[in-house]
């Protein structure tokens, strides 16, 4: 018992940097930090600027540029279109995070407890959505959700069930199920090995010492295995929720938004904004939009870290 | 392990060295500053076979220009392929001559990025005259008399029909014959779609486009666009044209072929005799041959309120010259050769286009195939691109479809489906 | 490096099937069939022709067997130059991508500096854009530096990876700082403990990260399409791109052959390196040697 108090989550403490090394350890910094700072500033940050400042203008790429202030905002903050391409991205989210993570977590764990070949085996098997071929899947996919005589899904919910199932792929309620199971599957494979790879920095002697001291498996995963892969975790979460918030490929691949209002993302509307009406300025300010919906999620996190997250030091 | 991290970091920087050495290369502009050689850039979109068929063209036009390297730089995609154009030409690195499809040219003339070509169409140098293109080829590369762009190939939208299915359903007249007869009405082909559809096949397939969408609209007799203003949802005959159309689409005697699912997309319904017509352009060649039961099927222009004859859609595309190309003689000779009579005969001589240049019809008749090919041409000599007023706005052709996609559906009622399109279109215009 | 070794534990029990371990693996079975689904029609649907694919779409087995497909597929266009396009730009990308996050995974993680939260912050609010915001402002600079149009347009920004940071911090987070005390007092400098302590701990994170960036360039489609124009450098999914038409295909055989060949490097990929990365801590025990 002991151990398993041991094992629970405790606040990071400060690594015990030796006095007199804080001036050094500057000068450390920031020759570790430099080679990804130069290409985030040059790549990243100076583009996302740009961008930034071009929600507060009217540009079309290449007339002259008109400042507008806050009209771009007030105009995306009033529309149907972004109120409802926002709520479908906020639905997606709500659904692909928590059931895609659980369903990661829950396999690498069950992955992790057997060894041998078939562990190999099932690995290579989870894993292979991620490299089959988003053509490839798409097709597949379609032919299963199809709402005809070829559809599997739907024949096989009417001759097993008698069940007439609804149109996966153009119904704009549907069609988040559709893109959420699309979006777990595709994913999957992804968080698991992520996760694997988060299961394998945990030192066997703590499960080993749980079991010695009678944890069952449920207590063992709840005390020991979750607070350990807690790391992890919080970081797939952070990085699923950015993600499902900028949802748009296996959207646009499985289903062009384009012809089901229900598949219209934040990010499917940016990119019409921008490149199908050159309005570069509401493009942007969506996108700024974005961000902000991005950092507040993604700031509640953080928050949320604190309380959650165990790291070991 | 330190042996292979040392190793994954040497690789690293011997490749960032190496990429860097062999990436810039091939800069953004290439001047070809040795021995006098120019090289043209110049884009357009197009699957493997499309851009293939560009070879030829090629490699004659450099054998009778030393002087000039062509460099065609294409996209896979037409989707693709304007949101490329248009960063490109905001960082000033677009190519010397460019394709423009009829529905973002409007945008770009707006913008003075193209240069206008009516002098040197007229020209010494030119191998064609302006009056060589039909002028309802022009659409949006026209403005106020001046020329943007000039049309490098055309697919005038016709209905193909698929006798298997025609007989199949009891009909016994043949489209082609009524239409040579003068009698292909509007009323005679609904009513072709109604039997096909009683005999368990679809009536007609059509792609959610203006092509397919407005030569309905033409055989109700209606207008979309009048004068600047937009009339669907007003004149009487378009809005019964649409409603019929929605109708159709919502007892399936209509088919989108947007909405299909790619296992038993439009494509396989046509050649697995399911569907009866299926609009379309000469690029169709292609599926029906795979099919396999090529003669089996014909073309006629879309049905008129009278049996006349009246103009159908076109769709075009065109050739631009970037205002800011360094070497607009040898880029203008590109072009000229390229749109010209001889151009077009090399370089659609397979493929699914239509020339858009008068003189080179025999590339379409020659075959004998289909039947009645002639009937491309006619609708190329009457017929429209998409109206000047659509595509001068940015999107709005995209965003009429896709509203409307949802009439189609019956996700909106027929009348608030009208009322909410008029207002998205007097929106855009803003 | 004895410092590493962890005080031996109690050798492990030796297996046996314990009541739970069937069902886990009928469980575990049955989600691995629905993954590889979609991959083995994929094979199948690649060897079937177009007569097949019109009139019995549906079809499980090809029938008859059509290999033309991949030979045909391989002649329509040059694979070889975007094989190894692709290839180079992923190796590229993933060395730069593992050394430069680690170092600044370690900078955050273990080095108190003024301004690290917030900076942390900062840098992952970069990425909360997606690429089709900054499309144009970073192709406007890419061609200011004459970047465009070259391999080192998709290879540079593909490098600035925040989430590499982040997940690679997590990882240095996980890693005991006994271990660096030890180094330390051995008179190791920071780098030598980066390099020889907090590297080899964080292996599966490397390996992980590693794999999951080899993907992302291998199937970037968006940047090679808007920064590459010559026909030379195109990468495989562009390639791949090209293979049907604006008005839908028929020859899915021939597409999915070429998916196919696409694919299959980046699986192997993953079958090297999922055994090396995941099983070498699970054979080693804690830390590597």
């Amino acid at each position: 018992m002991a151990l398993l108090t041991r094992a629970r989550p405790r606040a990071a403490a400060a690594p015990p940097a030796g006095r007199g090394v804080r001036t050094r350890d500057g000068w450390w910094a920031a020759f570790f930090l430099a080679p990804q700072v130069l290409c985030l500033l040059l790549f990243l940050a100076f583009p996302l600027a740009f961008a930034l400042v071009l929600a507060f203008v009217q540009w079309d790429g290449l007339g002259p540029v008109t400042f507008v202030g806050l009209d771009n905002l007030g105009a995306q903050l009033t529309s149907p279109a972004f109120l409802d391409a926002t709520w479908n991205t906020i639905k997606i989210a709500l659904i692909t995070v928590p059931v895609g993570l659980g369903l990661a977590v829950a396999i690498a764990v069950g992955l992790n407890s057997i060894r041998g070949r078939a562990a190999h085996v099932y690995r290579v098997l989870y894993f292979l959505p991620v490299v089959t071929s988003s053509v490839a899947a798409a097709l597949m996919w379609q032919i299963i959700l199809a709402d005809n005589e070829n559809g599997v899904l739907n024949t096989s919910l009417e001759r097993w069930f008698g069940i007439s199932g609804p149109d996966w792929l153009f119904d704009p309620q549907w069609v988040i199920v559709s893109i959420s199971i699309v979006t777990i599957w595709s994913s999957l494979g992804l968080n698991v090995v992520i996760f694997l790879a988060g299961l394998q920095t945990i030192p066997p002697q703590l499960m080993e010492a749980a079991r010695i001291d009678g944890a069952g498996p449920w207590r063992t995963f709840r005390s020991i295995t979750l607070p350990m892969l807690s790391p992890t975790v919080f970081f797939s979460t952070i990085v699923a929720v950015i993600s499902s918030l900028q949802a748009f490929d296996q959207i646009y691949v499985l289903v062009d938004p384009y012809k089901n209002e229900g598949a219209r993302t934040i990010v499917y509307l940016v990119w019409r904004l921008g490149f199908r009406e050159f309005q570069l300025g509401p493009s942007s300010a969506a996108a700024l939009l974005l961000l902000v919906l991005t950092l507040l999620v993604t700031l509640v996190q953080f928050a949320a870290q604190k309380r959650l997250v165990h790291y070991d030091s | 392990m330190k042996r292979a991290l040392a190793v994954l970091a040497l690789t690293a920087m011997a490749a960032a060295a190496c990429s860097g050495g062999g990436g810039t290369g091939p800069g953004v502009r290439q001047d070809g500053g040795s021995g006098g050689k120019v090289t043209i850039r110049w884009s357009t979109w197009g699957s493997a076979d499309d851009i293939k068929l560009y070879e030829e063209f090629t490699q004659d036009f450099e054998k009778r220009h030393p002087n000039i390297k062509l460099k065609l730089e294409s996209v896979p995609k037409y989707a693709d392929y304007h949101p490329k154009l248009l960063t490109q030409l905001t960082s000033k690195t677009a190519p010397d001559v460019i394709f423009v499809g009829d529905d973002n040219i409007g945008k770009f003339v707006t913008a003075g990025v193209l240069t206008p070509l009516n002098d040197k169409l007229a020209g010494p140098d030119s191998k064609s005259r302006p009056e060589d293109f039909g002028e309802g080829l022009y659409g949006g590369a026209k403005r106020d008399g001046t020329i943007y762009g000039v049309p490098n190939d055309t697919n005038p939208e016709v209905l193909w029909y698929d006798k298997k299915a025609l007989q199949a359903a009891g009909i016994t007249e043949d489209p082609a014959a009524l239409h040579e007869a003068g009698q292909w009405t509007m009323a005679k082909y609904l009513d072709m779609n109604a039997r096909l559809k009683a005999a368990g096949k679809a009536g007609s397939l059509f792609w959610n486009w203006y092509g397919s969408t407005y030569s309905f609209v033409g055989g109700f007799g209606g207008k979309v666009w009048d004068g600047g203003k937009f009339v669907a949802t007003t004149d009487p005959k378009t809005r019964q044209a649409l409603e019929t159309l929605a109708k159709g689409y919502q007892d399936k005697t209509f088919l989108c072929v947007d909405l299909l699912p790619e296992s038993d997309s439009a494509n396989t319904q046509f050649v697995k005799h399911k569907a009866g017509f299926y609009a379309g352009g000469r690029w169709m060649i292609d599926i029906v041959k795979k099919g396999g039961e090529q003669d089996n099927y014909d073309i006629v222009p879309f049905p008129s309120p009278d049996g006349k004859p009246m103009p159908g859609a076109v769709a075009a595309s065109y050739l631009a010259l970037n205002k800011d190309t360094e070497h607009p003689k040898e880029a203008f000779t590109f072009l000229t050769e390229f749109v010209s009579k001889e151009g077009q005969l090399i370089r659609l001589k397979s493929g699914g286009a239509v020339p858009s240049v008068k003189g080179a019809e025999s590339l379409v008749l020659e075959g004998g195939y289909p039947k009645h090919a002639k009937t491309f041409i006619d609708v190329r000599d009457t017929g429209f691109a998409n109206y000047p007023e659509e595509v001068a706005v940015p999107g709005l052709t995209f965003a009429i479809n896709e509203h409307l996609l949802k009439v189609w559906q019956g996700k909106l009622p027929f009348d608030q489906g009208m009322t909410e399109l008029q207002k998205l279109v007097e929106n855009h215009k803003g | 490096m004895a410092a590493i070794t962890p005080t031996p534990g109690t050798p492990g029990t030796p297996r046996r099937v314990r009541p739970g371990q069937a069902a886990l693996h009928a469980v575990l079975l049955l989600g691995g069939l629905a993954m590889l689904f979609p991959f083995v029609w994929m094979l199948l649907t690649s060897f079937k022709g177009v007569h097949q694919m019109i009139n019995n779409p549906l079809d499980w087995l090809p029938d008859p067997w059509r290999p033309q497909n991949y030979p045909d597929a391989l002649g329509k266009m040059p694979f070889g130059r975007a094989y190894w396009n692709s290839l180079y730009i992923a190796v590229v990308t993933v060395a730069l991508t593992l050394l430069t996050s680690a170092m600044a995974a370690y900078a955050f993680a273990r080095i108190r500096f003024r301004g690290s939260g917030v900076l942390f912050v900062l840098f992952l609010a970069t990425q909360m854009v997606p690429i089709q915001v900054t499309l144009v402002p970073l192709y406007l600079m890419l061609a200011r530096i004459g970047l465009v149009d070259s391999h080192l347009a998709l290879i540079l920004p593909a490098v600035a990876n925040p989430f590499a940071v982040f997940l690679l911090r997590q990882f240095i987070r996980a890693v005991p700082v006994e271990l660096e005390e030890a180094a330390r007092i051995d008179g190791a400098g920071r780098f030598r403990i980066f390099w020889s302590v907090v590297l080899p701990n964080i292996r599966p994170g490397l390996g992980a990260l590693g794999i999951i960036t080899f993907l992302t360039s291998w199937n970037s489609f968006l940047m090679p399409l808007v920064f590459l124009n010559t026909e030379e450098l195109a990468t495989l999914p562009l390639l791949l791109q090209r293979f049907s038409g604006e008005h839908g295909a028929v020859e899915y055989g021939l597409i999915l052959a070429a998916s196919a060949i696409a694919v299959v490097p980046t699986l192997i990929a993953f079958l090297i390196g999922q055994r090396r990365i995941i099983n070498s801590m699970a054979a080693s025990g804690l830390g590597g040697r």
